[in-house]
């Protein structure tokens, strides 16, 4: 086998195995990471066992942890899938350690939803950090609303919550949700125009799409209904001014190409098909010359150029210009 | 006994052309497999009281006029989506599932908080998240994992808090608030801080260990020919590539679109040629609108590209004159 074969052979299969094993480089990369988890749970769960423990726990925490040991041993032979199942099983352990040392506590599941009275802290930062997504795309829209009685309105409810003085720290913080909702809304309505010139740029794209299905569809032989339903289809797009109602007609086009097979690329593939057949007629005519026929092919690959670039305007331009040529030949 | 001639059998057994057409097809397969989940990034932030922000980046299809999102719950707070290009998009929520109208984007981004994926049994609180795609997840400050039902990929502290990079599949993590913590004074971290991330390193290093090998076999083979061209090859190796200026680019190209200078602006920077994956990421661009705009510049004349690691290499021209 020549060298360079050998060489590409080598490079290839090095390739291969190290894309397929990328997904799993973090942890075999730093498999350390398993045990210094673990033992941050040993050590957490180890402050809260008192004498009071149940027996129980305390057998189950004990072998939590010879399970960290186990997990070092097969960390320093280099095992990781032991490693691995040695985490998992000790995590394992430690959790229902902590779901019995917690039943002690309180036995009653509690969901997280309801907002601590205390101390709105958390609140605070989810307000923030909602702003600052607002802020952004106000900042992209050149937007005129005005955050700074909101900014102001933050600063108040950080002192609060540093002093300790949360009942009017949650009233700041509710203060803040009212004016976020009035923001809010200028911000939509600002935006709304916007909103609404994308819409109508994204129905003419479509409208264009149609126009070319049925420039295509009249030289490929499409039938009547068809080019019935989309020549309806474009008219309710066409008045349809809202995004809402827009959306709804774009699906209704879309329902349409689906229910009977159309897209653009099949009726394009057909045309070029068309016109290769009638190049090629020409050619065995003997009636051009062999530049001529070559530049008709040359304006094949072009527009088949474009179409794998989806730029199915220039490659339905071409096409059209191309197909008046063939027509004014006669073989 | 049975003799087998072993020299040549690769030869006589498999057709090397076919072998390497096959590896070539799959080394070129990968990264488009890699990429085929819609979810382009998934990033949490656990917040003390239970609460958790969402963060996600999606591809969605830029025919369709709106997209129906999978909320992870239906506690759904401060939702807010954009485009590609920033611009806000309506949106409706219905239970669990988002309605948005994308008009043509290719790719959105969502933020929202939701309160569905904790719970709390006396002390110890229970994160349960089932994602399609793999995802950084950013603990509490001051929490102590005491259980965990998957395997972390990476793990860093940052800022007194833990972030977790996991797979995706169903996931229980048990976590204990260490003390009363003040998170006005440790806000959540940025979950797209970039970790330590060694994947290019080891597929580089993979690659310059598989050329090395394969470099030696060579050499073994053909000591015997003249050194004169080695040290020729080597030369030419070592030669340093030079590129254009930008202000020369722009004069050369007056007509040149802002965006796409400012892509010619940043190559420049880093060398005069980065990974259009770069470019993907600089410009916080689709895949499609990022190889559109390289082969514009391409067309033009000022870059080529070339493929180096499976990857798309995007190097400023030297001479502009040559290519007119």
């Amino acid at each position: 086998m020549k060298p360079i074969t050998i060489f590409s052979i080598i490079i290839l299969s090095t390739a291969l195995i190290l894309g397929a094993t990328t997904n799993t480089a973090f942890a075999q990369d730093d498999p350390s990471i398993l045990s210094k988890i673990a033992k941050r749970a040993q050590e957490k769960i180890q402050n809260q066992i008192t004498n009071f423990t149940s027996d129980e726990t305390k057998t189950l925490f004990e072998d939590g942890k010879k399970g960290i040991l186990a997990l070092e041993t097969a960390l320093s032979n280099e095992d990781l899938a032991l490693a691995k199942q040695e985490f998992l099983s000790t995590m394992k352990i430690f959790a229902q350690v902590s779901h019995q040392l917690a039943s002690n506590q309180s036995s009653q599941i509690e969901p997280s939803t309801n907002p601590t009275t205390l101390d709105p802290s958390n609140d605070l930062l989810r307000m923030k950090s909602y702003v600052t997504s607002l802020k952004a795309v106000a900042e992209n829209h050149n937007s005129t609303v005005e955050f700074s009685p909101l900014d102001k309105l933050f600063t108040i409810a950080n002192a609060q919550i540093k002093s300790h003085q949360y009942a009017k720290a949650t009233n700041t913080i509710q203060e803040i949700k009212n004016t976020i909702v009035q923001l809010n809304e200028e911000l939509r309505t600002q935006t709304s125009q916007q909103e609404s010139n994308r819409a109508q740029i994204f129905a003419n794209k479509y409208l264009q799409q149609i126009d070319r299905i049925l420039d295509h569809g009249k030289k490929t032989g499409m039938s009547e209904e068809i080019v019935l339903k989309l020549e309806n289809a474009k008219e309710s797009l066409l008045l349809a001014l809202s995004p809402a109602d827009i959306i709804k007609e774009v699906r209704n086009i879309l329902l349409i190409q689906n229910q009977f097979g159309i897209s653009e690329t099949n009726l394009l593939d057909l045309r070029i098909s068309n016109s290769e057949q009638k190049i090629l007629e020409i050619s065995n005519s003997g009636q051009f010359t062999q530049n001529t026929i070559q530049g008709m092919n040359k304006n094949i690959e072009t527009i088949k150029n474009h179409m794998d670039k989806q730029e199915f305007e220039q490659a339905s331009e071409l096409l059209k210009a191309l197909e008046t040529i063939l027509e004014k030949i006669k073989v | 006994m049975l003799f087998v001639r072993t020299e040549g059998i690769l030869n006589t057994m498999i057709k090397v052309p076919i072998l390497l057409a096959g590896l070539v097809i799959i080394a070129i397969g990968l990264p488009f497999q890699a990429s085929a989940s819609s979810t382009r990034t998934l990033d949490l932030t656990m917040y003390s009281d239970g609460s958790t922000h969402i963060s996600s980046q999606i591809d969605v299809d830029p025919l369709s006029p709106d997209f129906e999102l999978e909320l992870f719950g239906p506690s759904v707070d401060n939702f807010v989506t954009v485009g590609e290009d920033g611009f806000l998009l309506s949106s409706e929520i219905n239970g669990t599932k988002a309605f948005i109208e994308t008009f043509g984007s290719s790719s959105i981004t969502v933020d929202y908080d939701i309160h569905d994926l904790i719970s709390k049994e006396g002390r110890v609180w229970t994160f349960s998240f089932n994602a399609t795609s793999d995802y950084s997840v950013v603990m509490p400050s001051n929490s102590i994992i005491v259980g965990m039902s998957t395997i972390p990929k990476n793990m860093e502290l940052i800022e007194e808090q833990t972030k977790l990079e996991l797979s995706s599949g169903p996931a229980e993590i048990n976590y204990i608030l260490e003390a009363p913590s003040n998170p006005i004074d440790t806000p959540p971290i940025d979950p797209n801080r970039p970790g330590e991330d060694y994947t290019i390193p080891i597929i580089l290093g993979g690659l310059i260990a598989a050329g090395a090998v394969g470099a030696s076999i060579i050499f073994k083979r053909t000591k015997t020919k003249s050194s004169i061209s080695i040290q020729e090859e080597t030369t030419k190796n070592v030669i340093k590539k030079e590129f254009a200026d930008p202000q020369e680019i722009f004069d050369f190209v007056p007509d040149m679109r802002e965006d796409d200078k400012k892509i010619v602006q940043f190559i420049s920077e880093s060398g005069g040629q980065v990974f259009e994956s770069e470019l993907r990421k600089k410009f916080v661009q689709p895949r499609t609108t990022m190889w559109r705009a390289v082969k514009r510049l391409e067309r033009l004349g000022v870059i080529e590209i070339t493929k180096k690691d499976l990857q798309n290499l995007v190097i400023l021209k030297k001479d502009l004159e040559e290519e007119e």
